[in-house]
């Protein structure tokens, strides 16, 4: 019975304290930034403000997986380019298209939606594993990955590689007990939520700042963002 | 010592503007392939995300709740003195402020601008490269960094005026537009100065030429200082305000007109009702509106391109007026680098880069890919609007034994003026 016991305490009270933590978290980083204080912007425009900053959140995500159409971008990043989009696009995917994801969110917010069959699911959780390994591999030796990452960056890479694989056992019925792997899977979770706000995962919020800044800076000098 | 000045100066600049921007970073090191120092050398330090490490450490060590802890259990690198030295090399001389890393960059951050906050905490404790500092003194003491003192301005722009018999009205009162001229006009592209009088002439614009106003280039805003940066920009409002002008225009220099244009108005009191453009962006309008008209195909002498200064161009939004007077001049003859316009690729000269002798190594290695760009498109003369982007073209055409015109735009628009 010590499984079925950690596994209610996984999916239970430490969920529930992880998901406060992260929300939590997040909230307190965003109440930060807004009140660290914004000067305004006193430069008389060429251009528009708002119009480059949807530009650019456009440019952003219509190709691929936020990474911005700026020539020779993919011939100088490939693997990040690849590789990281195929991450975010299978993460996000997983997180929102998976059935059982699906029901998570459908026990949280009341409502539910149709999922994509689980072949796709699966072979797009394999692809995201792989590409967190190629990520890691990237990091390990590209001089100037290597520079500019700590410890973060590797805990960063540690914390979304194990739900994805426990998630991916899990889904396969290999090797362990369901309560156990099940478990595991909850667990890896619950640190990757208690872990976002205080690392740089916590990106997909600020990235809404910075791609707006980005925009509103080059359409106010009326160039394309 | 320094070390807390920098960090001081870091802690009071640091706002939400510049935190979030900070916060942003995955750390995926895309920005490195976008800056041309990091592409001539591959040294991984000149990636644009090192060059604002100390920002981001600062800001963190102190303003964030896990920067705290982690100093606190070691995990993280309090900033040292020698670093400060250290980073105050890559800031400087590998650097041209040409923010065309916050284009690639997937967050949008925009580095150039942090980099010069970075440039702002380091002259603030002193920490600048020798020549460049001399440069700033000079501009302080002379009124120009490249010794044009009043006399030397006063005898040169007489033989300018001789040697090209135009017209140079100087502080006339009631003028509409106050044209400031930059000392490496002045000094080295005089032909610059006749031609654009040329076409004020032509345009029939009432301007004047300011004996307080004299200076357009700003060594401060290189320096990253924003005393100085302030001093240097007062000296203009102060000519344009004595003259009673509604136009200032900068002329051919690039940096001037970041912080002329762009910069000003968040770090002093603007006379109000004077608007700031670029001489491009004036000789623009002309030929739209027909106030000049150029003899179509003037230039018939091979291939021509256009090299987009960061600082006008990809900063300064004039990105549209140089082709559409291109298109006069050279229908035929004229063909884009790639990447162009907004994207295009820094010249390796600017931010003060040139200016440092320590810096020559990284300034020749940049214009490599220059080199590369223009080759591929075959270009037998480049144009561009920028005296400072003019000097390293002209001087590293000399370096690489190019067989490549370079050439002003003004020049060429003065030299195909239908009479
Ligand atoms: C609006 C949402 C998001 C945006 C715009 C975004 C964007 C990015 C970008 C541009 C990168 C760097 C390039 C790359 O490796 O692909 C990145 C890296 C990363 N993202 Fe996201 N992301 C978002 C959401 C998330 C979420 C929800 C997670 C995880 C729970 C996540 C985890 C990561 C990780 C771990 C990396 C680092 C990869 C590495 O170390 O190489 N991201 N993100
Ligand atoms: S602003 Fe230009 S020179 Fe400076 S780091 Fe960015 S790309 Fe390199
Ligand atoms: S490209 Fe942007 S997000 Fe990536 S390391 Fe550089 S600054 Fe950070």
């Amino acid at each position: 019975m010590f499984w079925t016991d950690i596994l209610a305490f996984a999916r239970g009270p430490f969920f529930r304290v992880a998901l406060w933590v992260f929300v939590g978290g997040m909230a307190y980083r965003l109440v930060r930034i807004i009140f660290l204080g914004w000067p305004a912007d006193k430069v008389p425009r060429r251009g528009s403000k708002l119009w480059g900053a949807l530009k650019s959140f456009l440019k952003g995500i219509l190709v691929w997986p936020f990474i911005p159409w700026v020539k020779n971008t993919f011939n100088c990043n490939p693997v990040v380019y690849l590789a990281g989009g195929l991450f975010h696009l299978g993460l996000f995917v997983i997180l929102i298209l998976g059935t059982a994801h699906m029901l998570v969110w459908k026990s949280l917010l009341g409502f539910g939606w149709k999922t994509l069959p689980f072949p796709i699911v699966d072979w797009m959780a394999a692809i995201t594993i792989a590409a967190i390994v190629i990520l890691f591999i990237n990091r390990l030796i590209h001089p100037v990955l290597k520079l500019i990452s700590g410890p973060g960056e590797w805990l960063n890479l540690l914390f979304v590689f194990l739900p994805m694989v426990s998630g991916y056992v899990m889904a396969h019925h290999l090797w362990f007990r369901y309560e156990v792997i099940f478990s595991i899977h909850m667990i890896a979770v619950n640190i990757l939520m208690i872990w976002i706000p205080f690392s740089r995962i916590s990106h997909f919020m600020f990235y809404f700042f910075s791609k707006a800044i980005h925009g509103a800076d080059f359409g106010k000098r009326a160039v394309e963002p | 010592m320094e070390k807390q000045i920098v960090l001081n100066t870091f802690l009071k600049e640091t706002g939400g503007h510049i935190a979030a921007q900070l916060e942003a970073c995955t750390r995926c090191g895309m920005c490195a392939e976008a800056c041309h120092f990091y592409q001539a050398t591959g040294n991984p330090e000149f990636s644009p995300v090192w060059k604002i490490e100390l920002l981001k450490r600062a800001y963190e060590q102190r303003f964030t709740l896990a920067g705290k802890i982690r100093l606190a259990v070691g995990l993280a690198k309090p900033i040292s003195e020698e670093e400060i030295s250290h980073f105050s090399k890559i800031v400087y001389e590998a650097c041209t402020m040409c923010n065309k890393c916050s284009m690639v960059c997937p967050m949008g951050i925009q580095l150039g601008p942090l980099i010069h906050e970075v440039r702002q905490g380091l002259s603030n404790a002193g920490v600048v490269p020798a020549e460049l500092l001399a440069a700033v003194n000079q501009q302080v003491e002379e009124g120009s960094p490249l010794g044009v003192t009043d006399a030397v301005y006063k005898s040169r722009l007489e033989w300018v005026a001789d040697e090209w018999e135009v017209a140079l009205p100087q502080d006339v009162k009631g003028a509409d537009t106050l044209v400031v001229f930059s000392s490496i006009e002045l000094m080295k592209f005089p032909e610059n100065i006749a031609a654009i009088a040329k076409i004020l002439h032509a345009a029939g614009e009432k301007w004047t030429l300011s004996s307080q106003a004299r200076e357009v280039v700003n060594f401060g805003f290189y320096e990253g200082n924003p005393e100085r940066t302030i001093m240097f920009l007062k000296r203009i409002f102060d000519g344009a305000g004595d003259l009673g002008v509604r136009k200032i225009v900068v002329t051919e220099c690039g940096h001037a007109y970041d912080a002329l244009r762009w910069t000003s108005y968040n770090l002093m009191a603007v006379p109000q009702g004077i608007e700031i453009t670029h001489i491009v962006g004036l000789v623009g309008d002309y030929v739209r509106t027909g106030r000049i008209t150029l003899k179509k195909g003037a230039h018939n002498d091979g291939r021509i391109t256009f090299h987009d200064a960061c600082k006008i161009q990809r900063r300064g939004g004039h990105i549209k007026e140089p082709r559409e007077i291109l298109n006069v001049l050279a229908p035929d003859s004229f063909a884009e680098m790639s990447p162009s316009r907004e994207q295009a690729i820094c010249c390796g000269g600017g931010g003060g880069v040139i200016a440092i002798k320590d810096a020559d190594s990284n300034r020749y290695a940049a214009f490599e890919l220059k080199v590369d760009q223009l080759r591929r498109v075959g270009a037998k003369t480049v144009v561009m609007s920028c005296s400072n982007c003019r000097l390293q073209f002209t001087d590293c055409v000399q370096h690489f034994n190019l067989d490549i015109k370079v050439a002003g735009l003004c020049q060429m628009v003065a030299d195909a003026l239908e009479k």
